[in-house]
């Protein structure tokens, strides 16, 4: 109700930030709901009982009489509409419900890995960030060589799968060279590993866009007039062009974070360190309802914040945005 | 999926990189001191699945076993020859009837909370497994038989059976049987899972899920299995339980020093650590069945036993055991594994002939051969679908299955491998639409063959879970393998395995791969590490560090 009433109000007062923040609000509850909704139609299609979660996982040999227990004491004999509006009504009231297989409120669960998966995806992601900064204004300032040696090496990067960069990685500096442990677990050595196996695939990603547009801001008639004025070749790309080469990959970043979110399934079960992505793993394969459901909607959640934020970083570096109408 | 990856991209790399290392470890031989060194914390690395709940009452899987054993004791042991030996239970007779069965117990335990273990502890724990709402399964088959507990006194507890048991000490050995404190019981199953107390040798004293388990010194321990030799035990100061899913990064951590003992250890880890003066290797197969594929007997082409000897006659077994797993495990002719001292071994019903398979085939009426080499009879393919467990066939296992594909393929088999996560793979198999199956099933004792091939164990649970995979449903086989359950007599149980093990071989049910395999990799100074001849899993009760 306050929804619809409010965007009226600022409105009058011409508060496009106001209007457009309200927006990004309403498509977030969108994301959450679809994520949500998405998340209870696909755990209902896969093989499995999730009764079976309950008494004690894939194989359990529970009787019928125990397995129509569990399913009362959860909800599983309603019809499934009536089990989707109650699943969405708990939501709403942020009750995200109790494992099945774990037999903890998957609030706390998820609050347990949480910072462990958030603190892995926000460094790799900002080593990401240095690598792919650091690539493109070399290849681009550096002659046609470096920038082809700039492009393989990217390309090559993106094509890095997760598990393998990762088993490689402790080959080279945990059994040769004995620098760094192979097992994370929660100590701040044991992130450097996992986050240069996340970092490097994206950042080939992030330093495509870059160098691309790094180069185009390069060849644009605004670069060559502060090379008139005198500005020095490197003054042009660290205060000029490289703003412009950086919206590209800011947009990107929000995309970025989810596809980190999903490297962690990988990083964490081959670096045996605790997070959210090997708990969604194992709750998968439990069927444990719940606890993928909640764990989906945080990472919606997280997702769609890096959208907001990432948003606001590009009206901050390309005032052009701000002064357009929001959709 | 990326496992296999890795594990192949492991294989590759580790041989050279462990040459280099090789050569720079210096040897880590002392000085051969015999005397234990009393202190310090050692580590493990899992491979097997984190338990939802650290109590093996509730549910019961190996991954519970393995952590448990290092808190919880059970009520008699074996020794290495398999013979059953006291533990908690110090003796035992049973009733002429067979009907009961009196222990003695141990009269110096306690439990580590201060609870005193006595026969109403027992009472307690044996109704807590067959309680419904624990939610056993394993442990409740274990002491399914037993009707009521009747305290006799402090240290007599009896135990009523509703038909007589001759498999009850080899199940009370197991540890999804293991005794708890009755007070630590009570606080409910959510508190017990978390933190469960034993008498054992070492104390849970906290559990940061997904990462470790954490294990201190039982500073009180008294009670170790008869096999074990006096001592002050145990001599280390804590365990430190990991968790580590990924298999070349389990033994990557063994090799760069950070973790000393490592289970679910694979062929070319074991290979590469032959290479390695300062890693040393205990393997132990797990009791029960061997590794096995099972033919569905029920259904499709395999109901006719001439097609199940074909498909036999024409799997290289042998050579993808030897290849695709470095020699490290030996090839199985057995439905049991070769530490069942009642196992019957028959190498000449597996001998590799193709020519003998076309025959059988020819036969069996799979005449004609199709434009792409299969098989056909009445216009259909000689169509074979086995679905693979991927959380139970390790990735040498499934190279095993594909190299049988391909060898069945030349007398013109067509096997469908599909891979499957679990749940996806007990309904395929509760579904009935499976030709091939291969499932570990570990259990002390030949009374594993009762479950697997006894024909109550077609009828599946609602979870589509059932044992008798290839639904061998002969009723004299029932007869052998009831009377042998519940014959007292160990000559006379020894005759009637042995004769229904020849049923079920004779018959073609099964074609016998390996023991279950079950390899721990540790620094050679880790001492005194053993496997326990239950289930094989390891103790670290007489364990200590030289170093």
């Amino acid at each position: 109700m306050t929804l619809v009433a409010a965007p009226r109000a600022p409105r009058r007062r011409g508060g496009t930030a106001v209007t457009w923040l309200l927006a990004r609000v309403g498509g977030l509850i969108i994301v959450l709901w679809a994520a949500a909704t998405l998340t209870f139609i696909a755990l209902r299609l896969i093989p499995g009982d999730p009764a079976e979660a309950v008494l004690g996982g894939p194989g359990s040999q529970a009787s019928e009489e125990a397995l129509a227990a569990a399913r009362a004491e959860y909800g599983l004999d309603q019809p499934v509409l009536v089990q989707y509006l109650m699943t969405l009504a708990r939501y709403v009231r942020l009750d995200f419900g109790t494992s099945y297989a774990l037999r903890q409120d998957v609030t706390s669960v998820i609050a347990e890995q949480l910072t462990n998966t958030l603190v892995l995806a926000c460094l790799s992601l900002a080593l990401a960030w240095i690598l792919a900064l650091a690539v493109a204004v070399w290849s681009a300032q550096s002659g046609r060589i470096a920038s082809a040696l700039g492009s393989a090496l990217e390309v090559v990067a993106v094509a890095l799968p997760h598990f393998w960069l990762a088993t490689s990685l402790v080959l080279l500096f945990s059994t040769t060279l004995g620098w760094l442990p192979p097992l994370s677990g929660r100590t701040a050595a044991g992130l450097v590993l996992p986050v240069i196996t996340l970092a490097i695939p994206l950042a080939g990603f992030l330093g495509q866009v870059m160098r691309e547009s790094l180069l185009n801001a390069l060849s644009s008639p605004f670069a060559l007039a502060a090379q008139m004025r005198g500005e020095t070749a490197s003054g042009v790309v660290w205060r000029h062009a490289l703003r412009h080469a950086a919206l590209p990959a800011i947009g990107l970043s929000g995309w970025a974070f989810g596809s980190l979110i999903s490297g962690a399934v990988v990083v964490e079960t081959v670096f045996a360190r605790p997070g959210l992505g090997r708990t969604l793993l194992s709750a998968v394969q439990s069927r444990d309802i719940p606890l993928v459901s909640g764990i989906v909607l945080v990472v919606a959640l997280a997702y769609s914040l890096v959208t907001v934020a990432t948003d606001i970083l590009e009206r901050l570096a390309d005032p052009r945005l701000a002064q357009e109408a929001t959709v | 999926m990326s496992r296999s990856a890795t594990s192949l991209a492991l294989a590759t790399l580790t041989v050279s990189a462990l040459m280099l290392t090789a050569c720079s470890s210096a040897s880590t031989e002392s000085g051969g001191s015999s005397d234990p060194v009393v202190g310090g914390t050692l580590t493990y690395a899992s491979g097997d699945a984190e338990p939802s709940c650290l109590d093996p009452h509730v549910g019961g899987n190996y991954p519970q076993a393995l952590v448990s054993t290092q808190y919880l004791e059970a009520l008699v042991s074996l020794d290495k020859d398999g013979a059953v030996i006291p533990w908690l239970a110090s003796s035992w007779a049973e009733a002429e009837d067979g009907l009961s069965w009196e222990f003695t117990l141990r009269d110096d335990v306690t439990f580590t909370d201060g609870t005193p273990f006595d026969a109403a502890a027992v009472k307690t724990n044996i109704e807590h497994v067959l309680d419904p709402a624990t939610g056993s399964s394993t442990g409740y088959l274990a002491v399914g038989k037993v009707a009521s507990v009747d305290v006799v006194s402090d240290t007599v507890v009896r135990l009523n059976l509703s038909s007589p048991d001759s498999a009850l000490l080899e199940s009370l050995s197991q540890p999804w049987v293991a005794i708890q404190s009755p007070t630590a019981i009570a606080r409910g199953k959510d508190v017990n899972c978390e933190s469960p107390v034993g008498t054992g040798p070492f104390i849970v004293t906290a559990w940061d899920r997904q990462n470790s388990v954490t294990l201190e010194r039982n500073d009180n321990y008294v009670s170790p299995p008869a096999d074990v030799p006096d001592g002050d035990y145990p001599y280390l100061d804590a365990i430190e339980w990991r968790f580590v899913p990924d298999a070349a990064t389990r033994y990557a951590a063994l090799a760069s020093g950070d973790v000393d003992v490592i289970d679910n250890a694979q062929p070319d880890a074991i290979v590469s650590a032959e290479q390695d003066d300062s890693i040393a290797e205990l393997d132990s197969p797990r009791p029960g069945a061997s590794n096995r594929i099972e033919f569905n007997s029920d259904t499709g082409p395999f109901a006719d036993v001439r097609v199940r000897e074909a498909f036999i006659r024409s799997a290289g077994v042998d050579d993808a055991v030897s290849s695709l797993y470095f020699g490290t495990a030996e090839r199985s002719y057995s439905a049991l594994s070769s530490v069942e001292p009642l196992g019957t071994s028959a190498p000449e019903l597996f001998e590799y002939d193709a020519d003998a398979a076309a025959a059988l085939l020819d036969e069996a009426g799979w005449t004609t051969i199709d434009s792409e080499g299969y098989r056909t009879k009445d216009g259909e393919r000689l169509t074979v679908n086995f679905p693979i467990s991927t959380n139970q066939s390790i990735p040498a296992e499934q190279s095993v299955f594909e190299q049988i594909q391909a060898t069945t393929k030349e007398v013109g088999f067509e096997v469908v491998l599909e891979p499957l996560d679990l749940s996806s793979w007990y309904e395929v198999l509760g579904a009935n639409e499976y030709d091939l199956v291969s499932a570990p099933y570990t259990k002390v004792g030949p009374d594993v063959l009762r479950i697997l091939f006894e024909s109550s164990g077609t009828i599946p649970a609602p979870s589509g879970y059932f044992a008798n995979h290839a639904k061998v449903t002969i009723p004299e086989l029932d007869a052998l393998l009831i009377s042998a359950s519940e014959i007292s007599d160990p000559d006379e149980r020894a005759r009637l395995y042995s004769e229904a093990q020849q049923i079920i071989l004779e018959g073609y049910y099964i074609l016998p791969l390996y023991d279950q395999q079950n390899h721990y990799l540790y620094q050679n100074d880790v001492k005194g590490l053993r496997t326990i001849p239950t289930v094989s899993t390891p103790t670290f009760t007489e364990a200590w560090l030289d170093r």
